[in-house]
């Protein structure tokens, strides 16, 4: 089955998140913040989630941060970032760090289930 | 010199004086002496002696007064050449620093807040350089303080729009969740989640809209222009809103030069310009009114219009219609539902591209919103990075 990890800092869109993804098939992993991200995630086990789902903005940690490191760890895993800003300039996101789409809020959902069935579907064939 | 002069003349002339005196004094005495016959010939010698004495005083002091004229001349001579230099030293110690003053001055009015005057020279100067300096430091400190509270309000505004996009992604999320199960629902239900998502989106809009405006105004609202084919981003953008102007019955009637050159503009940010004014002439024109899009050829440039044969604008309001949060008449605007905002924002977008939009109205006869946009568009500034897709952007429309 496919695994998503989902790490925004409101619950409510965790919940919301989870619940519209879980609908569409998908099973979900959740983190608070973006060191929760890369606790989940080993670099030397293939093991781990198939697709990040990122909040850009987080306390503690962002997801671009977060990224940045499991990046420098080798961990290839594709990424998407939603990012409450308009657009990607403004989350001051470096186009090295390999992110495969973004997303902005209000999440338009049939954007993002689009976008996660195209980057999940490599491996789910 | 002068002044020795004046004085050694005014001295010498006393000497002289109470010499005659005192010599005419002796020679008085001698003369009664030998009236009175006591010692005539010492008395002869002595008035012999004081006439050859004044005669001498007098030839003595004609050439002392002439050396002293010719002294106090020189005196004369040099302090005038002294003045001269003087004030040419003077006038050189003064120009420097004016000048000084007017580049100086010339550079604030020019918007460099930092020109200051080296304080210097003449007392007088030195004093107008402090001034000068002074009054500029004023000017900087107000300046700054505009500049940090500009910079707090961008920054309140996109922060604020940045947090009410969260709670807004709940609310709107878990009410297309409830919309996902409307078999469930009563019809009832199903309205007040429409109108819960209705006004989602709105606000969205709004958000936007704010956020456009904030970074219009601290210079950071950017296009990325490409070449782009107007035709069809017309077309579609009149297919989209064929919908409402159908439910008022409304026609939407679409005239395109099929010979539209291709310009370099941002296509969402032209849809975005087109869908407001498109937009607009519909909320604020009645059922079965008429609504046209064109799109034509001018002089080195595209013209799209947008004409509708609604109530029109009142001249005083046309005025500031490009004005932020500047709407059609009150009445009408109940319905409407636009955020106030739009035009502002199309302003900014359109000559952002290099290009005008204005605005003709009629009282009773309708309104035409014309958008220029040159077919040299400026070069493509700051383009999306590369391998990255941008998806979503569900408040744009």
């Amino acid at each position: 089955m496919t695994t998503i990890l989902v790490a925004d800092d409101s619950e409510t869109i965790l919940l919301l998140m989870r619940t519209r993804l879980e609908l569409a098939g998908y099973e979900v992993d959740t983190a608070a913040d973006g060191q929760e991200v890369i606790d989940r995630v080993d670099p030397s086990s293939t093991d781990g989630p198939d697709l990040l789902l990122l909040d850009a903005m987080m306390p503690r940690k962002s997801g671009i941060d977060a990224l940045r490191e499991l990046r420098a760890a080798g961990v290839e895993t594709p990424a998407l970032i939603i990012s409450a800003h308009q657009t990607p300039d403004d989350a001051d996101a470096p186009a090295d760090l390999e992110i495969s789409a973004y997303l902005t809020k209000p999440i338009d959902f049939d954007a993002l289930l689009d976008a996660v069935a195209e980057l999940t579907a490599p491996k789910a064939a | 010199m002068t002044v020795i002069g004046v004085g050694r003349l005014i001295v010498q002339r006393q000497d002289y004086e109470n010499s005659i005196e005192r010599s005419y004094q002796r020679e008085i005495q001698a003369r009664v002496q030998l009236a009175e016959g006591t010692n005539p010939a010492a008395a002869q010698a002595t008035v012999r002696r004081e006439e050859a004495n004044r005669e001498r005083l007098r030839d003595s002091i004609s050439g002392d007064t002439r050396d002293t004229v010719i002294l106090v001349g020189a005196g004369l001579i040099a302090g005038l050449l002294g003045a001269l230099l003087l004030f040419v030293g003077q006038i050189t110690a003064m120009r420097r620093p004016l000048e000084a003053l007017v580049a100086a001055a010339g550079r604030l009015a020019g918007g460099d807040r930092s020109a200051r005057v080296r304080v210097g020279g003449v007392s007088e100067v030195a004093t107008l350089g402090k001034a000068f300096n002074e009054m500029a430091a004023e000017l900087e400190l107000e300046a700054s303080e505009r500049d940090r509270l500009d910079r707090m309000k961008d920054e309140f505004v996109l922060t604020a729009s940045h947090e009410l996009r969260s709670p807004l992604t709940s609310v709107q999320g878990f009410a297309e969740l409830l919309m996902m199960e409307r078999d469930s629902l009563t019809p009832r239900q199903v309205e007040t989640v429409e109108i819960i998502l209705d006004n989602c989106r709105h606000l969205v809009r709004l958000l936007n809209d704010l956020l456009d405006l904030a970074r219009s105004d601290a210079g950071r609202l950017q296009v990325r222009p490409q070449p782009t084919q107007l035709a069809p981003l017309v077309d579609d953008v009149v297919r989209m809103m064929r919908a409402q102007t159908e439910a008022s019955d409304q026609t939407l009637i679409e005239r395109i030069d099929p010979n539209l050159p291709v310009v370099n503009v941002e296509g969402d940010r032209i849809r975005q310009i087109l869908v407001n004014l498109v937009t607009n002439a519909h909320e604020y024109s009645p059922e079965r009114a008429s609504i046209q899009v064109s799109a034509r050829v001018a002089d080195n440039a595209v013209e799209i219009s947008v004409t509708d044969n609604g109530p029109g604008i009142p001249p005083a309001q046309l005025e500031h219609i490009f004005e932020r949060f500047v709407r059609g008449d009150a009445g009408l605007t109940q319905r409407v539902g636009g955020t106030g905002l739009g035009l502002a924002i199309s302003k900014s977008l359109v000559e952002l591209h290099g290009g005008t939009i204005t605005a003709d109205s009629e009282v009773g006869r309708g309104s035409t919103f014309t958008v220029t946009l040159p077919t040299a568009g400026p070069a493509a500034i700051d383009p999306a990075p590369v391998g990255t897709s941008m998806i979503g952007e569900s408040g744009r429309r």
